[in-house]
């Protein structure tokens, strides 16, 4: 098989990165615009029930959004491409300064999250498949699959319940205690109920996958040859199975990103944690267009970015992929 | 000559019986039961329910469990118990009706893609792709905050047509498979047409396969459904389900009413987890191998 | 010299679900230093278990139910994983059957060697592993061991790759080889070359050696000791002397008279009859018992001892009972003919010298042939005999199928082409066996394929009865009669049927689709009747595939073809995943619908032995291209390609003096191909037929040398 150039590889990806981007750029603009809702709202208020006619023409003017949708997106790009992505109707500033705090809040509980959910996962999978069928390993599936199946918004509020209501232990809400917002610690504390509900939540889909990865390679004759020529189980297992394995593992993890970050919305809403989540939703709710636009945009960024490190992945590292390329040769190519 | 040594040739032995597994090993007995009496009792709650689930009795309203509320009454004074069956109905029926949309657009996508010539299916595949990396409840809840407020079918579709990728992605292998498959090409060779290779050969087969994921999808749909009421932007208080059940949640925390929170959330995880235990049984019961380790 | 292995009573048995399986029942052997000793045996009887249970290599399922197993006098039944992990590798190690899944994908060979020299010798620097790594890959004759040590396992072909293998296997210079059908999945040519430097480095390090086989012919090539197993019992062990020409033990007669080797062209081929029986619950007695025409009536009551037939001739079987009566060896005399040249089974007077004497002679004869040929005038008429009027002694409404310069080509990417096909032509006459042979990977395959329509192949014509079936036109015009009359056997029974499905309805799909009247009323009678003919009662009918052995799920296969009565049965490689008992009775099966429905048959194999026995017309095919095509007689006697004569020589034969003391015919690829072939090319024989390097290598034209006997000839002169 032939290998592409590095440079030509990667140039490729960058041609397809932006042409998505641009793509979906174009999407949701036309999509927000067609859904129902009135834009007016989340600028006005309720003032906007009594406006007349003149007014509420002279307001949608005032946003451009009188003119055909082809027009206001040449328009956003022009001005998206200086560096400016327009206001947010609702908090009447800077789309990117209502998003730069809370972005922060957001990386650092998914971020944190996404570490900590793919050391333990590694852990507890290959702990579970050195275990496989023992009281140990059946203990941990079954707990496991029950807390892969509570809602995360369920398990919020029990803990919250426990925690915060009953105990008192720690708080039910926000990043930070009023007055607090440069302590430290004190952070760490309000991210401690939301960050164990997103670990949790996550854990054991990856651990399991690993675990029955494990036991797929296990099952394989070269395990045979290798124990034959006396290598020992432990090694057998880390340096044979686990390594065929982990590209499969990085790259599920690469698409899995978004599926973390996307899971700490839920999250941010039950503790009222001032993130991107909440700010997503209401921008959508309330038809806030440019806030809803970068939002989509950043969101899509961080999709197809990890879709693609997730492919690199598949296509450079795994030897077997390139060996597949030259498996798939014999296709049926004519009925008779 | 000795009697014994006589040459007596082949001769019939019956074969020895082979010992029947009973019909229930190995099948996750537990999940079976309870996911039965669950299902069966929120199709019959008609038949035996206390109290009328929609009636608010605003004299007892937070009432904890006791001899006449069993489950405790919620904020607005309505008998859980009699809500929990009666609001079943609608979170397994959502579950039922977003897979049966979803494992429909999945088979027809990747039947296509596994079909058609290459270019569409590298095409279709790179959509499946970006749309698999989409977090689903993420995507659920946007196109319904767009859309306002959902009815049971309108939420069922929407849960329905973001949850079809993964399955898709198989049946797109499994069709590729199959149809390079010695017996497909046999079939083609006997002359057999393109409806009777899918009917008799194709779907037979890759319905197993993704059987496991269809009972997967049920779970997801079920608690998409709980979540986005939850939220408060899937079904309305009115429209009684374990989800809108929870909605109240949040004045619950207020006054410590437990009941309101567990009860409900216990189901619904019992339900999901006796789905997926059945789920997983579906897929081992598909390949069992000996480990070499 | 006392015994470097000792295995004493052993039992070891399977939890499953239905109960104890008793895989291997009661083994007592014993292995001396540097010897070779060969387990033959059918699939299921236990043999490899017994290798996999002495390394203690089985699942948790496995346990040793009793007996023990002595190595230089220590027992070491008891050991537990720890110790076991210690004699792994420096005491036995192990090669297995298909070296596609036995090395890891996605470490470099040389590392996967590196790796085993490592464990037993920690205190090696990087550079004396590595100098031992290149060693042991020189030694099982990896050329070029240095730029090859980076290559992954998929940058090489099938033989490459168990070569490795045996590289890992001997990595720690074990004292014990345990070999578990390592040359199954290789090609005969490939297979023999195993099987010598199996031999050579045994006789080199002088490591004893288990062999786990099949194959009678492999056994005979390289065992010293033979031990026939069956239903998870050593029946008879003796030398290979004593196993081939003075067996004892009813079941190891039925398999030597199954082997095509020694069938007559006339006769039908032997089979054992039934099936082995299940070892969940065995039954009482004799486990053979019931498939034994000699059976006696104590055989059904009491298991038979190991009787002593000498010092090293052991065999369970109450024949050898001072009581039994006395019943002749029907092996006693068989004749053995492979290749044209009947050898006496019980030819010990005939000195192995000899034989090759007369060997040599045939290639003698063969030289003269071919220098004769190179005369301008032979050359002249040569010219004259292009393909197409090549077969004068068929006349034109003769031929049911005629291939025509048929040429076929998979793309791989954009600028990578295999082509599978070259130029190939060939006809098949009304009621006529013809036989393709060759490598895998030789084109054979699709060569059916296209017959079949099922490849659309991008030159040539294919004539099926003077119907074009390229022709989109034609074959819609015909669209009926080419599809009920030519039908296909696949070589891997399991995925050729739908598991899906009841036998019933897999038998009469053909008729379904053709909505044809069924001449026997319902399609339940007619699939009764198919599955009776081909020997099947009807209470398989309502069961799916997947409960049926390999042997009957490939009767059905058959069944499914003949009940819509074809002219054309295409058969590829039907046999090559069965039992040597089995494949007798589906030969038996395909003779008896020549000769009965008068039907043609295309039969594709690689094993040149069943094709001598069933085809009358044999085309050996050879990357992409017939090389040559010759009645299977003239083509067995006078060999006119070095690669026929190369796959000719590489057949093993059952017979241990005379497969000892043959030389296998060196065929020099360069000739051929100007790419090493196989084994000194190294990386997988596709990348060698990349776009740039098409199959020019075998170029050249047919020449009848003989008539109907067309031999490739130019290219390389």
């Amino acid at each position: 098989m032939i290998r592409k150039n590095p440079f030509v590889y990667y140039g490729q990806k960058l041609l397809i990165f932006i042409l998505s981007v641009l793509l979906l750029s174009v999407v949701v603009f036309y999509v927000s615009r067609l859904a129902p809702g009135d834009p007016l709202v989340s600028y006005y208020g309720d003032r906007v029930e009594k406006m007349s006619v003149e007014e509420r023409r002279w307001a949608e003017d005032k946003l451009g959004l009188n003119d055909p949708i082809h027009v206001q997106y040449v328009r956003w790009v022009e001005n998206a491409l200086e560096g400016n992505f327009g206001i947010s109707y609702k908090y009447k500033m800077d789309v990117l300064e209502v998003i730069g705090g809370r972005l922060a809040n957001t990386m650092i509980l998914g971020g944190v999250g996404f570490v900590l959910i793919f050391v333990l996962a590694l852990g507890l999978g290959i702990f579970c498949a050195w275990h496989e069928d023992n009281w140990l390993d059946r203990v941990i599936c079954k707990v496991g699959t029950i807390t892969s199946c509570i809602p995360e918004f369920w398990l919020s509020l029990v803990l919250i319940l426990i925690f915060a209501v009953n105990l008192r232990w720690l708080p039910s809400s926000g990043a930070y205690s009023v007055g607090n917002k440069d302590d430290i610690l004190d952070r760490v504390v309000h991210l401690i109920l939301p960050m164990t509900v997103t670990v949790v939540n996550h854990l054991w889909y990856y651990a399991y996958m690993i675990r029955n990865k494990l036991l797929e390679e296990v099952r394989t004759e070269y395990v045979l040859l290798a124990k034959s020529k006396g290598l020992s189980k432990k090694n057998i297992l880390f340096k044979h199975c686990l390594r065929n394995i982990i590209p499969s593992y990085l790259s599920i993890m690469a698409i899995s990103v978004p599926h973390i970050l996307g899971g700490t919305y839920i999250v941010e809403t039950v503790f009222s944690y001032p993130g991107i989540g909440t700010l997503s939703y209401e921008s959508a709710r309330y038809q806030d267009y440019n806030l809803l636009m970068i939002l989509c945009i950043l969101s899509g960024i961080v999709v197809i970015l990890c879709n693609m490190i997730a492919q690199v992945i598949n296509e450079r590292i795994d030897p077997r992929m390139r060996e597949n390329e030259i498996a798939e040769t014999s296709e049926v190519t004519n009925v008779g | 000559m000795d009697k014994q040594f006589i040459q007596v040739g082949i001769r019939r032995i019956p074969a020895p019986a082979t010992k029947k597994t009973k019909w229930y090993e190995g099948k996750p007995i537990v999940s079976m039961v309870i996911l039965g009496i669950i299902v069966l009792g929120c199709v019959c709650c008609d038949l035996f329910i206390p109290k009328d689930p929609t009636y608010m009795d605003l004299y007892h309203t937070n009432v904890a469990p006791n001899g006449e509320f069993w489950f405790g009454t919620d904020t607005m004074g309505r008998d859980i118990f009699s809500m929990i069956w009666y609001g079943g109905r609608i979170s397994l029926f959502i579950g039922f009706f977003a897979t049966v949309i979803s494992t429909a657009a999945a088979i027809l996508f990747g039947a296509i893609s596994g079909i058609e010539p290459k270019w569409l299916d590298n095409l279709l595949m790179r959509l499946t792709d970006i749309f698999l990396s989409i977090p689903g409840l993420l995507l659920i809840i946007f196109i319904q905050a767009i859309l306002g407020r959902a009815n049971v079918l309108s939420i069922s579709f929407v849960i329905g047509i973001t949850g079809w990728t993964s399955i898709a992605k198989v049946v797109r292998t499994e069709v590729r498979q199959i149809r390079n498959s010695e017996y497909v090409v046999a079939a083609r060779c006997m002359g057999a047409g393109f409806q009777r290779i899918l009917w008799k050969h194709l779907t037979p087969n890759f319905i197993s396969s993704i059987m496991f994921m269809v009972v997967m999808n049920i779970r997801g749909a079920i608690a998409a459904e709980s979540t986005l009421s939850f939220m408060g932007i899937g079904l309305s208080l009115e429209v009684i389900s374990w989800g809108s059940m929870l909605s109240l949640a949040d004045k619950a925390l207020l006054s410590g009413s437990w009941w309101i929170i567990l009860i409900p959330g216990v189901f619904l995880i019992a339900t999901m987890v006796a789905v997926t235990n059945i789920g997983n049984w579906l897929r081992k019961s598909a390949n069992r191998k000996e480990s070499n380790l | 010299m006392t015994n470097l292995l000792e295995v004493k009573n052993l039992s070891v048995s399977f939890h499953t679900a239905q109960g104890e399986l008793q895989a291997v029942r009661d083994v007592s052997f014993s292995l001396r230093p540097g010897e070779v000793l060969a387990i033959v045996g059918e699939s299921g009887c236990g043999k490899s278990v017994l290798c996999k249970a002495i390394m203690k290599l089985l699942s948790r399922e496995a346990y040793i139910k009793g007996g023990s197993i002595l190595v230089e006098g220590v027992d070491i039944t008891n050991y537990g994983e720890r110790e076991m992990e210690r004699l792994r590798g420096k005491l036995f190690s192990m090669v297995f059957q298909d070296p596609m899944t036995s090395l890891n994908p996605t470490i470099s060979i040389g590392k996967q060697i590196a790796e085993a020299v490592q464990i037993h010798h920690p205190k090696m620097t990087k550079s004396e592993v590595y100098d031992k790594v290149i060693e042991l890959m020189k030694l099982v004759g990896i050329e070029e061991p240095e730029e090859r040590y980076r290559l992954y396992p998929y940058h090489f072909s099938g033989g490459m790759r168990q070569r490795s293998v045996m590289a890992i296997a001997l990595a720690s210079n074990p004292r014990m080889l345990f070999a578990d059908e390592p040359t199954t999945a290789l090609d005969v040519t490939i297979q023999a070359q195993i099987l010598d430097l199996l031999r050579e480095i045994q006789k080199k390090l002088n490591t004893a050696t288990i062999l786990v086989t099949h194959d009678l012919g492999v056994v005979a090539r390289v065992a010293d000791r033979v031990a026939v197993m069956y239903a998870g019992k050593i029946v008879e062990i003796g030398t290979a002397r004593e196993i081939f020409y003075d067996a004892r033990h009813p079941y190891t007669w039925g398999l030597m008279r199954s082997l095509p080797a020694y069938a007559k062209e006339d006769q039908e081929l032997y089979t054992i009859p039934g099936m082995p029986p299940t070892l969940v619950d065995p039954p009482r007695g004799d486990a053979f018992a019931c498939r034994n025409e000699y059976a006696l009536d104590i055989d059904y009551e009491e298991m038979p001892p190991m009787f002593k037939v000498s010092d090293t001739h052991y065999a369970a079987t109450w024949l050898l009972h001072e009581r039994a009566p006395e019943i002749k060896s029907p092996v006693e005399g068989m004749k053995l003919s492979v290749a044209g040249r009947n050898v006496s089974m019980a030819g010990r007077n005939v000195s192995g010298t000899e034989k090759i004497a007369s060997i040599e002679v045939d290639t003698a004869k063969y030289e003269r042939a071919e220098s004769e040929e190179k005369s301008p005038v032979m050359s002249e008429t040569a010219g004259a005999l292009e393909v197409e009027s090549a077969e004068p002694s068929a006349s034109h409404d003769d031929i049911l199928l005629d291939v025509q310069h048929l040429t076929h080509q998979f793309k791989l990417s954009k600028s990578a082409v295999v082509r599978a096909v070259d130029d190939v032509s060939f006809q098949i006459r009304k009621g006529e066996i013809f036989g393709l042979v060759g490598e895998s990977g030789s084109g054979k395959s699709t060569v059916a394929r296209c017959v079949m329509n099922v490849y659309r192949p991008q030159g040539g014509r294919i004539l099926f009865n003077g119907i074009d079936v390229c022709d989109r036109k034609q074959f819609k015009e015909n669209q009926k009669l080419l599809q009920t009359a030519r039908q296909i056997i696949f070589q891997n029974s399991t995925s050729s049927l739908n598991q899906r499905m009841k036998i019933a309805d897999i038998v009469t799909e053909p008729l379904e689709i053709h909505h044809m009247k069924t001449a026997r009323g319902t399609l339940r009678n007619e699939a009764e009747f198919q599955l009776h003919y081909v020997g099947m009662d009807k209470s398989y009918l309502d069961k799916y595939p997947s409960e049926l052995s390999g042997g009957m799920r490939q009767r059905v296969a058959i069944a499914r073809a003949l009940s819509m009565e074809p002219e054309l049965l295409v058969a590829d490689e039907p046999i090559a995943s069965l039992d040597v008992s089995i494949q007798a009775q589906i030969i038996n099966l395909l003779k008896h619908c020549n000769l009965e429905h008068g039907c043609s048959i295309l039969f594709i194999a690689h094993d040149l032995s069943v094709v001598r026995y069933l085809c009358d017309r044999i085309g050996v095919m050879y990357r992409g291209k017939l090389v040559e095509v010759a009645p299977t007689k003239e083509l067995f006697e006078n060999p006119r390609h070095p690669y026929t004569k190369r796959l000719l020589s590489a057949i093993p034969v059952p017979d241990p003096e005379l497969e000892r003391s043959r030389v296998i015919s060196e065929f020099d690829s360069a000739q051929v191909g100007q790419n090493g072939q196989d084994e000194s090319g190294g990386s997988g024989q596709v990348e060698l037929r990349l776009a740039g390097e098409p199959m020019s290598d075998v170029n050249g034209r047919m020449v009848e040398v003989c008539p109907g006997h067309l031999v490739m000839k130019g290219g390389h002169e």
